[in-house]
C-alpha cells in the first residue's frame, strides 16, 4: 500500500513542478560557477588569520582620507568602502596588511544577475517568488517519498548502497545516482524554501538594537581602541564599520562571527555586546548552502546535483510512461469469464508483463482462449481450468505494485472448477529473498483445495530469456500444448564484424559435439567468457558461443542440433574456410584477476570458456573445475587442455561427473562431495563461475544455496551481491 | 602669425583645462548615513534627486538599489528618470533592509546649494508602500550638515559635508 502513495506522489509531484524545477535546475547548474568565479579571484592575499583587525585599520587610515567600512568575505576576500584623497567614494579590495588597493570590487557579471532573477522569480517578482518557493517545497517533496522509494526498493535503509543490478540504463542510474545525490538535492530544495520564506518576510525579523544605555557598560573592557583591534584577528571579523563623525554619539560596529560589538571610537570600550539572534545564524548558513558561497568543492557538488536533476526528470518521465504503456491491457479478444487459461501478473516494472504477453500471444496462436490480466484483479473466472501466474518479487520479498490484492482476493473469490497452476518467478539472485513473492503465491495455491500444482515453481534470475525459453518448452510438454515462442533477439546494437579463419575443427564425437579454433583476421581485445555472434546467412537469429581463449586463437565447443541451423553450418567448416562473425564483450564473465581461490562449474560445451581461463592461470591461482557430461568418451575433446593446464600447475583439481558411466554422477553431486573446497572458496573471498546448460544452473544453485547455508549461515546472495558469483547460463 | 595661432591654441587649451577643473572643485561631497525604521519586508529601494526650485527633478545624486527591475515601481522619480536612462552605475548601492543604516558619498554641485533647490528622499520596498517624500529638505549648507528626520521608511539621516 505504502509503496503505491510514495510512487504516486513521487511522479505526481514531479509531474506539476516538472516545468519549473527544469528552469530551476538548469539556471541553479549556472549559478553555481559564479561563487567558484568570484572564489578563484586573486585577492586571497594572506592568511586573515595572521593580521590583526588594528594592523589592517591604520593602514586604510594611512592610505585614504576616510573608511566607512570593512568586510570580510567567505573567500577571506577583504573589501574596504573608503573616501579617496580626492574625494572619490571606492569600493575595493585591499591587501589587508598594507591598506594597498588590489582591485575594484565589480558588480554582479550582467549575465549571472539575469540569470539568478531567472532562477528566483522567473521574471515575475513577487509572484514568481512565491511559485519557485512552492516548486522547492515540492522538490523537498520529491526528495523525500524518492527516498522512502529507494529505500523499499532497496529492501531497507541499511542496504541503501547495496549494489544495484538492473537491465534498464534509465532504471538502473535513477537508483544509482538519486542514491547519492538524493542529500544534496534535498539541501537545495529546503535552503531554497527556507529563502523564499525569508524574502517573502514570513519569518520573525530580529532588529539589532542601537540603542544602548550607560549602565551596560559594565561589561567593559580597559584597553585602549588600538590595543583592543589589536587582539581581533581579522579572520574573525565580517565587518567593521566606522563610526560616521568624531561625535561621541558615533560608534565602531564590530560584526564577529558570532556576536555584534559596538565599540566607543576613543576609549575601545565595548559599549555593547549582542549575539546574533538564532534565525540570523540560520539565514547565513542557509544562503551559504544554498548558493555555495565561499566553497569551490559545495559548490561543484550544487553544479552536479542541479545538472543531475535533468538526468532524473528525463529518467524518471521515461521510467514512468514506461510503466503505464506496459501495464495496458491487450486487447481482450474475450472476456475474463470466457476464458480457459488466465495469465496472471505481478509486475514491477512492466518487464515481466512482457514476458508474459509473449506467452499470451503464443497461447493465442495455439488456438487457446485466453485471458491476461493483473494479479490483484484476480475474480472467480467462470470457465478457467489453467492458471498460469509470472510474478516478479519488489523489494525485501514484497509483492509488486498491481499483485497487492492477490492473496485477499483469492480468499473472495471461489474459482468454479478445479484449476491447474503453475508459478513463474521473476528475481535477481542479488536479492535476498530471490523470487520471495512468487514462491508465497505458489504457496499459497498449493494450500488452497481448488488449485492443483502441474508444475513445480520455477524461478528465473535476471529476466533471462533463455531461462523463460526453457520453462516454456517444458510447460509445453506438461500441458501437451505446443507453443512457438521465439525471442531471442535479432542483433540489436550493430557489433563490428569480424572475419574469422577456421584453423582446427574436431570431429564430432558421440555427443555430436566437436570443438572449433578460430583465428581472428583482424587482431583485437579479447578474453575467455567473451561472446562472438555468429549470425548465419539465411537465418535472423544470432547464435552466441562462449569463447575460450587460447593463445591468441578462439576455441568455440559447439554441439551439433539436428534441427540447428548454425551449428549445422559450423559442423561442415573446413580448415582454412573463414567466416563471418560478431564479437560481444562480456565482462560480467572474465576470469578475476585476484582471488583466493576459484571454482568453474559447468556441463556439455559449457566448458568452453574454461578451458581458455585453465590455460591462461599463469598466476596459478588455486583452481578447480567441475564439469558434467554423459561418459568418458564426451570428455575425451577436452582431455589435452585439461592435461596441459595441469600439467603446467595451473589446474589444481579436475572434478567430473559422469551421468552415464558406472556412478551416474550428475555435477551437484560431485560439487556436495566436494563442499569443503566450495565453503572455502566462497568463505575466502574467491570465486565461483557457472557455465552451462540453465537447468544444470538451477539445480548447482539450489546445491550452493543449500551448501552455503547449513556450513556458512549465509544466503547465497550475499555472495553474489559481493560479485563472488558469475552465471552464464543459456 | 603663426605665434599669434600658438598662443590662441595655448589659451583655449587652459582655459579649457582651467573650466572643466573648476567643475570637478565645484561639488561638496556630503557623506550621508540612512537609518531605517525597524519594518517588515524587503530591502528598500531608495532614491536621492536634486530638485529644482521649480519642483522638479534635476538629477538623480543617489540610488539605493542596483535591481532596474524594480526602478519603475519609483514612478515619480522613474517618469524622469525613465527618459534619459544615463549611467548611474557610479551612485548606485545596495537596498537597505528594515533596522539597518548605510552611508554613501554625495556630490553636490556647488552652485545649487543656497540657490532654492531642495533634496528629495524617496523610498519603496516591494509590495509595500512608496513613500515620494520620504524627507525632502532645501539644498542650504546649514542643512547638509544636519540630521533630519524621515516620514516613511527611513528613520532618519545624517549629513556631513567637507
Amino acid at each position: 500500500m505504502s509503496l503505491l502513495i510514495w510512487r504516486y506522489s513521487h511522479f505526481l509531484l514531479a509531474l506539476i513542478s516538472s516545468l519549473f524545477l527544469l528552469i530551476a535546475s538548469i539556471t541553479g547548474g549556472i549559478l553555481a560557477f559564479e561563487p567558484i568565479a568570484v572564489s578563484i579571484q586573486p585577492y586571497n592575499l594572506t592568511s586573515l588569520e595572521e593580521v590583526s583587525l588594528n594592523q589592517t585599520v591604520l593602514s586604510l587610515n594611512k592610505n585614504y582620507k576616510e573608511t566607512i567600512k570593512i568586510e570580510v568575505t567567505e573567500d577571506d576576500f577583504v573589501i574596504a568602502s573608503v573616501i579617496t584623497d580626492d574625494g572619490q567614494a571606492k569600493k575595493i579590495y585591499i591587501d589587508p596588511i598594507t591598506g594597498g588597493n588590489i582591485g575594484l570590487v565589480k558588480k554582479q557579471k550582467r549575465f549571472f544577475s539575469f540569470i539568478t532573477n531567472l532562477h528566483r522569480s522567473l521574471f515575475l517578482k513577487t509572484i514568481g517568488r512565491i511559485f519557485v518557493g512552492l516548486v522547492s517545497l515540492l522538490l523537498c517533496f520529491i526528495g523525500v517519498t524518492g527516498i522512502f522509494l529507494l529505500a523499499k526498493r532497496q529492501g531497507g535503509f541499511s542496504k541503501w548502497f547495496k549494489r544495484v543490478k538492473d537491465g534498464n540504463f534509465n532504471q538502473k542510474y535513477h537508483v544509482v545516482l538519486g542514491r547519492w545525490l538524493v542529500l544534496p538535492i534535498i539541501i537545495v530544495a529546503v535552503t531554497g524554501v527556507f529563502l523564499s520564506i525569508e524574502k517573502l518576510s514570513l519569518l520573525p525579523k530580529n532588529y539589532l538594537n542601537y540603542s544602548w544605555n550607560d549602565k551596560q557598560s559594565e561589561l567593559v573592557n580597559n584597553k585602549s581602541l588600538t590595543s583592543f583591534f589589536e587582539t581581533i584577528s581579522l579572520e574573525e571579523v565580517r565587518s567593521l564599520t566606522f563610526p560616521f563623525s568624531k561625535s561621541k554619539e558615533d560608534f565602531f560596529e564590530l560584526s564577529l562571527k558570532d556576536r555584534v560589538l559596538i565599540i566607543d571610537q576613543f576609549s575601545g570600550r565595548v559599549i555593547k555586546e549582542s549575539h546574533y539572534p538564532f534565525m540570523k545564524l540560520a539565514a547565513r548558513w542557509n544562503l551559504i548552502l544554498h548558493t555555495g558561497r565561499g566553497s569551490i568543492l559545495w559548490s561543484i557538488i550544487l553544479f552536479i546535483a542541479s545538472s543531475s536533476m535533468l538526468f532524473f526528470m528525463y529518467s524518471g518521465f521515461s521510467m514512468g510512461l514506461k510503466r503505464i504503456l506496459k501495464s495496458k491491457k491487450t486487447n481482450k479478444v474475450l472476456g475474463e469469464n470466457e476464458c480457459e487459461y488466465i495469465i496472471l501478473v505481478g509486475s514491477e516494472t512492466g518487464n515481466t508483463y512482457t514476458f508474459a504477453k509473449h506467452f499470451y500471444n503464443s497461447l493465442v496462436k495455439a488456438g487457446k482462449n485466453a485471458f491476461i490480466s493483473s494479479l490483484s484483479d484476480y475474480t472467480q473466472y467462470e470457465k478457467a481450468k489453467n492458471i498460469i501466474v509470472f510474478t516478479a518479487t519488489y523489494g525485501d520479498g514484497e509483492a509488486p505494485s498491481n499483485a497487492r490484492l492477490f492473496e485477499r482476493k483469492l480468499e473472495t473469490s471461489i474459482p468454479v472448477n478445479e484449476m491447474n497452476f503453475s508459478v513463474v518467478g521473476f528475481g535477481s539472485l542479488m536479492y535476498p529473498n530471490y523470487c520471495q513473492f512468487a514462491i508465497d503465491v505458489d504457496k499459497i495455491l498449493n494450500n488452497n483445495p481448488k488449485f492443483k500444482s502441474i508444475m513445480p515453481l520455477y524461478k528465473i534470475n535476471e529476466e533471462s530469456k533463455s531461462a523463460f525459453e526453457f520453462w516454456i518448452k517444458k510447460w509445453s510438454k506438461v500441458t501437451a500444448i505446443n507453443l512457438n515462442l521465439e525471442i531471442t533477439k535479432p542483433i540489436k546494437k550493430k557489433l563490428k564484424t569480424n572475419y574469422f579463419k577456421v584453423i582446427n575443427r574436431k570431429q564430432l564425437n558421440i555427443d555430436n559435439t566437436f570443438l572449433l579454433e578460430l583465428q581472428s583476421e583482424k587482431n583485437f581485445n579479447f578474453k575467455s567468457g567473451d561472446l562472438l555472434n555468429i549470425l548465419p546467412k539465411e537465418n535472423n537469429y544470432t547464435r552466441q558461443y562462449s569463447i575460450g581463449k587460447i593463445g591468441e586463437d578462439l576455441l568455440l565447443s559447439i554441439k551439433k542440433h539436428d534441427q540447428g541451423f548454425c551449428s549445422s553450418y559450423l559442423s561442415e567448416l573446413n580448415i582454412g574456410d573463414s567466416l563471418n562473425a560478431t564479437f560481444e564483450s562480456n565482462s560480467n564473465f572474465h576470469f578475476p584477476k585476484k582471488a583466493h581461490s576459484v571454482i568453474l562449474i559447468s556441463n556439455g560445451t559449457g566448458i568452453a570458456p574454461f578451458l581458455g581461463m585453465i590455460n591462461e592461470n599463469n598466476t596459478q591461482i588455486p583452481l578447480y573445475l567441475f564439469w558434467g557430461g554423459r561418459t568418458k568418451e564426451s570428455l575425451k575433446i577436452y582431455e589435452k587442455y585439461i592435461n596441459r593446464a595441469i600439467s603446467k600447475n595451473n589446474l589444481s583439481h579436475f572434478y567430473k561427473a559422469l551421468s552415464k558411466e558406472n556412478k551416474k554422477q550428475y555435477v551437484q553431486d560431485v560439487l556436495i562431495e566436494n563442499k569443503d573446497q566450495v565453503c572455502d572458496t566462497i568463505k575466502n573471498n574467491g570465486v565461483i563461475m557457472i557455465c552451462g546448460s540453465l537447468s544444470m544452473q538451477h539445480d548447482v544453485l539450489d546445491v550452493l544455496e543449500e551448501i552455503s547455508s547449513k556450513n556458512l549461515n549465509q544466503s547465497l546472495s550475499e555472495f553474489e551481491n559481493n560479485g563472488q558469483l558469475l552465471l552464464d547460463c543459456y | 602669425m603663426q605665434n599669434r595661432l600658438k598662443t590662441s591654441i595655448v589659451i583655449v587649451l587652459i582655459s579649457f583645462l582651467m573650466f572643466s577643473y573648476s567643475k570637478i572643485l565645484d561639488t561638496t561631497n556630503v557623506k550621508c548615513m540612512i537609518q531605517m525604521t525597524d519594518y517588515d519586508g524587503f530591502g528598500a529601494y531608495i532614491i536621492i534627486s536634486l530638485i529644482n526650485p521649480e519642483g522638479d527633478y534635476e538629477s538623480t545624486l543617489f540610488v539605493q538599489g542596483k535591481d532596474k527591475e524594480w526602478y519603475n515601481e519609483l514612478s515619480k522619480w522613474w517618469r524622469f528618470y525613465g527618459k534619459i536612462r544615463n549611467n548611474i552605475d557610479a551612485i548606485t548601492g545596495e537596498t537597505v533592509s528594515g533596522g539597518e543604516r548605510t552611508v554613501s558619498l554625495i556630490k553636490i554641485p556647488n552652485d545649487k546649494i543656497d540657490k532654492g533647490y531642495s533634496v528629495r528622499f524617496e523610498s519603496s520596498v516591494e509590495d509595500q508602500k512608496y513613500y515620494i517624500e520620504d524627507i525632502q529638505f532645501d539644498l542650504t549648507s546649514e542643512n547638509i550638515n544636519n540630521k533630519i528626520e524621515g516620514s516613511g521608511f527611513i528613520h532618519y539621516i545624517r549629513m556631513i559635508s567637507n
